[in-house]
């Protein structure tokens, strides 16, 4: 079997020294800003993106994927035992997870938590390992135009599955694509709006714009926000599961893992979104239905599977396509640019490495956290009496020494001051970032497939409606935006996300 | 008629951002700087796909304007008329500030050294206001940051920035600011000097 080999090969990348360390310091930083709120996954990789620079390319995708998945398990631990989401991702978690916990079997919702993130952890892995090659395949035959509508199908159901409206998020799309424009252009050399300014002809900084949207916007919010965390009070009790709660999560868990693992391959899709699409389905469906609202344990089985497996998947169309699902896949192709190493179909063939190397790192990831979770539970909450304002100029100072290390140049510095007020403006205008991020970093790469696929058909643009693939694809985006058009869904849609966060 | 304040300023956003970028880039019926060339369909020149995104950006705006003008009501918070006449004050002396330094001999003048002077100012002036402080405090410590660190080394700036931002809430106490420093010049020194080993002076030079 091609597989096993290839896994083979990847878990001897995975198990060097130097890998399981930063496998490890990835997990322990995703654990802690999991439970931490107020810092969520995304400004900390934008962040930590400046210290992996110094690591080869596969060590640093692995750090960053580390805390992407470790922020998983650590959210659901400050949900169940506080009340308090550390993440997105773990709102629904809140629901039975803290009723659980107030009828004294908090130890039960965290083990079965952190045991079904686990299971979920590993059939995601497995189906990243089968899919990756498979889809890469298919990806080679595509043509410049199909890629085009590809990454154009990406950016529509990013946006569409954005939370608030959709002309605004598809708007900073566009934003976001049109700021990729600034820099050289590739084919003429030409500088395009540089102002004459040297640093700009590269390009806007993708680390400042990520740091100062993500990182500086959010610690001022969360700075005009009065604090009010309450102190730890809770047992947390026994570890162990009674048979019946065992016999009621295990079903939840695979219905977890399935709508995770299928949600997180979507564009826009990705942990928040399935956890809640699982909670949706377990509240209908489980058995334990009627017990909804007083602490079943189906509420936290499905949806912590769902969105570990999730984030999981979510690096399928990053690694067999090199297109971003979300705002956290955006930061991981800024990591690999500027690592020199152009995601794509390509990738699996010509960084045999890094793909089976991240794969074996995930579930060997998985595992650690396991770990690092389940018995070091009180450890962790301790984490959350350190106050925001001892936490809000670390995470500055890291910001500024990070970007200005990117080039040694003060200029990157200011250029995240000016995203930092853009990034606050955006907030409270409800103009999402994580759309405008992924244009950014998809605007240049779809700009080139545009430019070839139009010389190719002699400046035709039936090219994308007569190739079949491009044609799907584009057919699939416009059902998407009449779907979120029609007014009946697009109600559901925003009940749904108001009440999953 | 329920106009959204938040979408109607929004609308407006990205309407000037397009309209601009049209402006410079060409492609507005002729009209504008007109920088880069446009060429065809088949053989497009750099301005093509910035022209085709700044149109659909229009059409966006649009959108939402028209969109923000009936799904109201939704006002923004109102802000007071200290907090506009300094935000205002904040714009024109940082503004000022900059353009004044950028034509100063020696280090005021040098590199980008205007660029951060005008920013600091002007969040400073701004932060004035005790409800803008958040924002414009950790803007503007993070732009001291940048004047401070090339010529007084990483460990003033840190101390510095660090200072200043603590102004942004209330709750800090003198002893939790002077540890915060402590722990941050020993974590950053481990992380960025020890191990990264980035090229940026750490103590003051002087005579240099």
């Amino acid at each position: 079997m091609d597989l096993i080999a290839n896994l083979g090969h990847g878990f001897s990348v995975a198990l060097t020294f130097n890998n399981i360390l930063f496998c490890l310091i990835g997990c322990i930083i995703g654990t802690a800003i999991g439970v931490l709120p107020g810092i969520g996954p995304v400004a900390t990789i934008s962040l930590l993106l400046p210290i992996t620079f110094g690591q080869p390319a596969t060590t640093a995708i692995i750090m960053l994927a580390g805390i992407y998945y470790g922020a998983q398990y650590g959210g659901s631990t400050t949900a169940i035992l506080l009340n308090l989401p550390g993440e997105v991702s773990s709102v629904v978690t809140t629901l039975e997870g803290y009723k659980m916990a107030r009828r004294g079997r908090a130890g039960a919702a965290l083990a079965i938590a952190a045991l079904g993130s686990f299971f979920a952890g590993t059939v995601a892995t497995i189906l990243v390992a089968a899919s990756g090659p498979l889809l890469t395949q298919v990806a080679l035959s595509f043509g410049p135009a199909d890629y085009f509508s590809l990454m154009f199908l990406g950016l529509i159901v990013s946006a569409v599955l954005a939370q608030g409206s959709v002309v605004k998020s598809i708007g900073m799309v566009i934003f976001g694509v049109s700021l990729g424009m600034v820099g050289t252009d590739v084919q003429t050399g030409q500088q395009r709006f540089t102002f004459g300014i040297p640093e700009l002809s590269d390009g806007v900084g993708f680390v400042s714009i990520a740091m100062g949207m993500f990182g500086i916007a959010e610690i001022i919010l969360n700075l005009e926000r009065p604090e009010s965390r309450n102190v730890m009070s809770g047992k947390v009790g026994s570890l162990m599961m009674t048979r019946t709660e065992f016999k009621r999560a295990v079903p939840a868990v695979l219905r977890g893992t399935a709508v995770g693992s299928m949600l997180g391959i979507l564009p826009g899709g990705g942990a928040a979104l399935s956890s809640f699409a699982s909670y949706m389905m377990e509240r209908k469906i489980s058995k334990g239905r009627h017990e909804f609202g007083t602490g079943a344990i189906e509420g936290v089985a499905g949806p912590e599977s769902a969105n570990n497996a999730a984030s999981q998947t979510s690096f399928i169309p990053l690694l067999t396509l090199g297109i971003p699902a979300n705002a956290v896949m955006a930061l991981m192709v800024g990591a690999l640019i500027i690592q020199g190493i152009q995601p794509g179909p390509r990738m699996v063939e010509a960084q045999p490495d890094l793909f089976w190397g991240l794969i074996a790192s995930m579930w060997v990831g998985n595992m650690m956290l396991l770990v690092i979770n389940l018995p070091m539970v009180g450890m962790w909450v301790k984490l959350l009496s350190v106050p925001y304002r001892h936490m809000y100029p670390s995470i500055m100072i890291f910001c500024a020494i990070g970007v200005y290390s990117l080039q040694n140049n003060v200029f990157d510095v200011y250029q995240t001051v000016f995203f930092g007020i853009f990034g606050y403006l955006c907030s409270k205008l409800r103009l999402e970032a994580a759309p405008m991020l992924i244009g950014f970093v998809l605007g240049p790469m779809m700009e080139e497939h545009l430019r070839r696929a139009m010389l190719l058909s002699r400046g035709d643009w039936a090219v994308f409606i007569e190739r079949p693939i491009s044609a799907t694809m584009l057919a699939i985006a416009a059902v998407a935006l009449i779907a979120m058009l029609l007014p009946a869904i697009r109600k559901g849609k925003d009940a749904a996300l108001q009440e999953g966060g | 008629m329920k106009p959204n304040t938040r979408d109607i300023v929004s609308a407006g956003i990205l309407l000037s951002f397009a309209l601009v970028g049209l402006l410079i880039n060409g492609g507005l019926f002729g009209l504008g700087w007109e920088q880069h060339a446009i060429g065809t369909a088949r053989r497009m020149g750099p301005g093509y796909m910035p022209m085709l995104g700044f149109w659909i950006l229009m059409g966006l705006g649009l959108a939402v304007l028209v969109i923000g003008l009936f799904n109201g009501p939704e006002p923004l918070d109102r802000w007071t008329k200290s907090e506009v006449v300094f935000l205002v004050l904040g714009a024109v002396t940082g503004t000022a500030a900059g353009l004044a330094a950028a034509r100063m001999p020696g280090w005021l003048g040098a590199g980008w050294n205007a660029l951060g002077i005008g920013l600091f100012i002007g969040c400073m002036v701004v932060s004035v206001v005790e409800s803008w402080r958040p924002l414009f405090l950790v803007s503007a410590a993070f732009a001291l940051f940048g004047l401070v660190l090339e010529p007084l080394g990483f460990i003033v700036a840190i101390t510095a920035s660090v200072v200043l931002s603590s102004f942004a809430d209330k709750t800090h106490r003198p002893l939790g600011v002077a540890g915060l420093v402590l722990f941050l010049c020993a974590l950053c020194w481990f992380v960025f000097i020890w191990y990264l080993n980035i090229r940026v002076p750490v103590w003051p030079e002087f005579g240099r």
